[in-house]
């Protein structure tokens, strides 16, 4: 019966649809990804990964098919029904964990013993995706968070980029004097934005060491340094820091801030290093830009660090009939570096900028000169132990989306700093309880 | 005499409110006819008015990326034989409800029941559901994205036709009962062809639901070729970088083959009325 | 008469394939997924059985009775301002000839367009920096300078506006299939006895679509427990949860929380909460009420 069933309802769709059915001899590997048709995403991962892939052997036919939408939902549904594609993407390391809970994932530790992973990717990436010392993701790019800023417009008004506190509250008054925004910046259609913004002050404010104490569960986010940080943070938001007013940050969206920071209605931008995406948009343009490490928010200042961030991830599904093909197709992305540069750049580096061990040779060519520094400082200062974390990639869920989204009571003022973080320790407490915590980059 | 000036003054006040009414319609809509054929570029400075440069090519690049002739075909067989499955149930039940039965338990059982379906919001029950569907093979496939959309689009449409259904005279039932018709012929020959404006609405109400559906297309469907017509709205809008010229020139053109079946089913509509549709 | 009623096997097998479709659509999936309401299942992982843990917490989670008021306001809202508008117009465009195609076209327009282009345009219209919010700051309007979208006092009403904005048009429609039911001839008597058109609205009109009307009264009781995507797409429940809604607050705990089971038990009492009015039906029925 299931059998009769089965091949009426693939007739009906066979006579109604004439797709071309490929060489069956071929191994298939399917991959869900997200989708971007608008900027050109699709065709870039269609011509560098899935056309790349398939003309460089002859035994596996990968595909990708683009899920819009929001397309982790779409992955679990099909993951917890047992089918899915053989590639699972995700957005990070939450999302990862609880596939691997789940038992939907297929351990990948064989496969990077064998194809010698460790030695491609960036320690720190690498372990983001290790749970019970079992390798279960691969990232697929990484991130942190950074300022833009106009430099033209700063020569012509002679500022300086902030080193302290006291600086860049001086620095955000003389820019807010000129009738212009300190930052564009808005959580219109992304309201996560406002986990950028606290990742930033707990980073800056209290500082990576007492950051990963409290994670680690050494310290309390209720203690005063953590107060302090998101204290400030309220204090610049209602300030007007980011595009002049609360109000105004709830409104603006990417085109709104993207268009301030290229038509001077904005000063700087604080955003993550798909920011660079935007800051590009300036070529061409009269203004020149730059860009830097956040500035250390304290009295007396400091040494800059990155935050660390995975903000994307490459599994093989638990459920799928061919892993070993899959296998081959992850490492072939890890093994052409030069596919994944040209892929990345094409991206403006917003996406796909993969952790590998890149070499200054990697980037002969056009590569944009502000890029390239960017990467070669981000892999010095991390190198040497100057790195913090953001929140999407070291919080567990619950205790991730409290951040962002409760943080909208504070700035409306219906509960105060305190009472926040009392209820984001107890989140803490109930996902260290439950064994929910995810990989924690060691200081 | 006092009566048509009366009439003619009333023309005119209804046209007044009427044209009000519309207007706070049609002005939004022009923001999203301007966007259409604006360039991406001009948004972040003139989201409102009329385009500085007009790009007709939103259209053309809409149409091309969004691979806009296979996923119409797409949604037009989904409609197609959700309207099928839909429609024919559901009158069936309608029937049932407002002519066999109008004051039975069972009619209040089922619409209470009907109802409740009505308030379950997707989310508690796509996951189930997809398990279901997997086990029947019916993931992936049109027929088994029809059956959902039929169950999810009944209640409405029982209800629809049902409030309809109920006004008609059961004297035109009665005297074809005394003729011998059957249940069944009472159905075909008495109630269809009395409730065809009611199916004329919920065939429309029915088209559109099927048509701009997202959450259950993109969780069934894991084809390429099998993308409805609502995913191309999806594919140009992200996170970052949502290009607003070409969400809004697909929009247009997604809305397109919906206005005309509007005026057509609408336009009979009319015509049935003046050529007097309530004589039975 | 007799001969009709008395077919209660043949009423059943009418009614017998929508019911099949639905309960394997709807009714078993959703019974399966209450079920988890006493389960501490997170979507992935183990199930525990934790009793009426999850209704416990609700019932003490601010955000959730926030979430209640606000479907609460938002049912009200519906039953009111779009009900009259379409009424009004509806009765209004079948005493007008000339464009008539033209206002029903209109009106219905926006509910053919997909939600998100809905939002899209209205979130521009709001813009504080580009939209009429501007405008209203340029001629000094301090208080409309602002996107209503974005203050707590008024997200909700915001989202409600722009919702409505779009479905009123959709009982336009719903309203004139059933007044072209009515006979023509009662309009000629009531045109004779020289009756106000508040007069052949109120005795002529509404009585005769009567049935219609408790229709769309009711669905939209019904169609504001999941109200959902409007919300979702404009404010996320936001600034501050002024815009939550119950169904938000569910999807969020399912997909984000990852506290399926708790969200399952929000499903559990939206249930009981649709029981409730449909009771009330019920009762009004049972009072003699045509319904």
């Amino acid at each position: 019966m299931r059998v009769i069933s089965k091949s009426i309802f693939y007739g009906i769709i066979t006579t109604s649809f004439l797709f071309s059915t490929v060489a069956v001899s071929k191994t298939q590997i399917s991959w869900w990804n997200y989708s971007n048709e608008g900027s050109g995403l699709n065709a870039a991962l269609t011509q560098y990964i899935q056309d790349g892939f398939n003309s460089s052997q002859s035994e596996i036919e990968l595909e990708i098919i683009f899920k819009e939408g929001e397309y982790n939902e779409a992955t679990r549904t099909a993951l917890l029904a047992g089918v899915g594609p053989d590639i699972v993407s995700s957005s990070g390391a939450t999302y990862v964990a609880k596939y691997v809970e789940g038992g939907f994932l297929k351990s990948l530790e064989g496969y990077a013993e064998k194809f010698g992973w460790s030695d491609k990717i960036l320690p720190w990436a690498y372990n983001t995706g290790v749970f019970s010392d079992e390798l279960y993701s691969l990232p697929k790019n990484y991130e942190s968070m950074l300022y833009f800023y106009n430099k033209t417009l700063f020569e012509e008004n002679g500022w300086s980029l902030p080193t302290n506190l006291a600086e860049y509250e001086a620095l955000a008054a003389k820019i807010q004097e000129k009738g212009l925004y300190p930052f564009a910046y808005g959580s219109s259609g992304w309201q996560m934005t406002h986990e950028h913004l606290a990742g930033n002050y707990l980073n800056t404010v209290a500082g990576p060491d007492n950051v990963y104490k409290a994670m680690v569960g050494e310290k309390e986010w209720t203690d005063p340094e953590f107060v302090e940080s998101l204290e400030l943070l309220k204090k610049h938001m209602l300030a007007g820091y980011w595009s002049g007013s609360l109000e105004n940050y709830y409104a603006v969206g990417w085109d709104d801030f993207s268009a301030q920071f290229q038509n001077r209605e904005a000063a700087m931008l604080q955003i993550g290093s798909w920011g660079f995406e935007i800051a590009t948009g300036l070529d061409g343009k009269s203004d020149d830009w730059g860009w830097a490490p956040l500035p250390i928010l304290t009295e007396e200042g400091g040494e800059p660090n990155y935050q660390l961030s995975v903000g994307g991830t490459l599994s093989i599904n638990a459920a799928s009939k061919n892993p070993d093909a899959a296998a081959e197709v992850l490492n072939w992305i890890l093994t052409n570096k030069d596919t994944i540069i040209e892929l990345t750049k094409s991206r403006n580096f917003g996406e796909w900028l993969m952790p590998l061990y890149y070499e200054e040779a990697d980037f002969a060519g056009d590569i944009e000169p502000k890029l390239r520094d960017y990467l070669v400082d981000f892999s010095e200062r991390t190198g040497n132990g100057n790195y913090g974390y953001t929140t999407w990639t070291y919080y567990p869920p619950e205790a991730g989306t409290h951040i962002w989204k409760d943080m909208e009571v504070v700035w409306a003022g219906d509960i105060s700093v305190e009472e926040f973080l009392v209820e984001q320790q107890k989140l803490w407490e109930k996902a260290r309880k439950n064994n929910e915590l995810l990989p924690i980059a060691a200081r | 005499m006092r009566i048509s000036e009366n009439k003619l003054r009333g023309a005119v006040s209804n046209h007044i409110i009427l044209m009000t009414l519309a207007l706070t319609i049609i002005m939004p809509i022009m923001v999203l006819v301007f966007n259409s054929i604006k360039p991406d570029e001009e948004f972040g400075i003139n989201p409102l008015g009329f385009p500085e440069t007009v790009r007709l090519m939103n259209y053309y690049d809409a149409f091309v990326i969004g691979n806009y002739a296979q996923v119409m075909m797409n949604s037009l067989l989904l409609v197609t034989g959700t309207l099928t499955v839909c429609l024919t149930f559901s009158s069936m039940a309608a029937f049932s409800l407002a002519v066999l039965n109008p004051n039975g338990k069972a009619t209040i059982l089922i619409g209470i029941y009907l109802l409740v379906g009505l308030s379950i919001p997707a989310q508690l029950f796509i996951l189930p559901l997809f398990i279901i569907w997997k086990n029947l093979h019916l993931n992936n496939t049109f027929i088994g994205l029809i059956l959902i959309y039929s169950a999810l689009n009944a209640p409405f449409a029982v209800f629809l036709i049902r409030s309809y259904m109920v006004q008609l005279p059961r004297e035109l039932f009665e005297a074809a009962i005394v003729e011998g018709a059957s249940t069944f012929q009472l159905f075909t020959r008495v109630a269809l062809p009395l409730s065809w404006p009611v199916f004329l609405t919920t065939g429309l109400v029915v088209s559109l639901a099927v048509w701009n559906e997202f959450l259950f297309a993109v969780t069934f469907i894991h084809n390429e070729e099998f993308k409805p017509i609502s995913t191309i709205l999806y594919s140009f809008q992200n996170r970052r970088e949502e290009n607003y010229a070409l969400i809004s020139a697909a929009s247009i053109m997604m809305a397109a083959p919906l206005a005309i079946l509007f005026i057509l089913f609408q336009r009979n509509f009319i015509a049935g009325l003046t050529s007097g549709g309530t004589k039975g | 008469m007799k001969n009709l009623s008395n077919k209660e096997m043949t009423s059943w097998l009418f009614l017998a394939p929508v019911l099949f479709i639905h309960l394997l659509v709807v009714a078993i999936p959703s019974l399966s997924s209450l079920a988890l309401c006493f389960t501490d299942w997170n979507g992935f992982g183990k199930i525990n059985f934790v009793g009426f843990e999850n209704f416990l917490e609700l019932f003490d989670d601010r955000v959730f009775k926030k979430a209640i008021i606000h479907n609460l306001i938002w049912t009200v809202l519906f039953l009111t301002v779009p009900i009259a508008l379409a009424l009004l117009a509806a009765f209004l465009l079948t005493g007008v000839k000339r464009f008539q195609m033209f206002y029903r076209f209109v009106f219905f327009f926006p509910y053919i367009l997909a939600s998100i282009v809905n939002c899209l345009i209205w979130k521009y219209l709001f813009h504080p920096i580009h939209g009429l919010a501007a405008f209203f700051k340029d001629i000094g309007w301090e208080s409309l300078a602002t996107s209503p979208l974005t203050t707590k006092e008024t997200s909700l009403y915001a989202v409600a506006f722009v919702d409505g904005w779009h479905f009123w048009g959709f009982l336009v429609v719903i309203y004139i299939t059933a007044m072209y039911q009515v006979d023509e001839s009662l309009y000629e008597a009531a045109d004779i006895e020289g009756a106000s058109k508040w007069q052949t609205f109120r005795f002529v009109t509404f009585p005769s679509i009567r049935p219609m009307f408790l229709f769309s009264f009711l669905i939209i009781i019904i169609w504001s427990v999941p109200a959902f995507d409007y919300v979702y797409i404009l404010t996320s429940g936001g600034p501050a949860y002024s815009s939550e809604v119950v169904a938000n607050f569910m999807y969020f705990e399912a997909f984000r929380n990852m506290n399926v089971g708790y969200a399952s038990a929000v499903g559990a009492l939206m249930f009981v909460y649709v029981f409730t009015i449909l009771g009330f039906f019920w009762t009004l029925r049972k009072l003699g009420w045509e319904i």
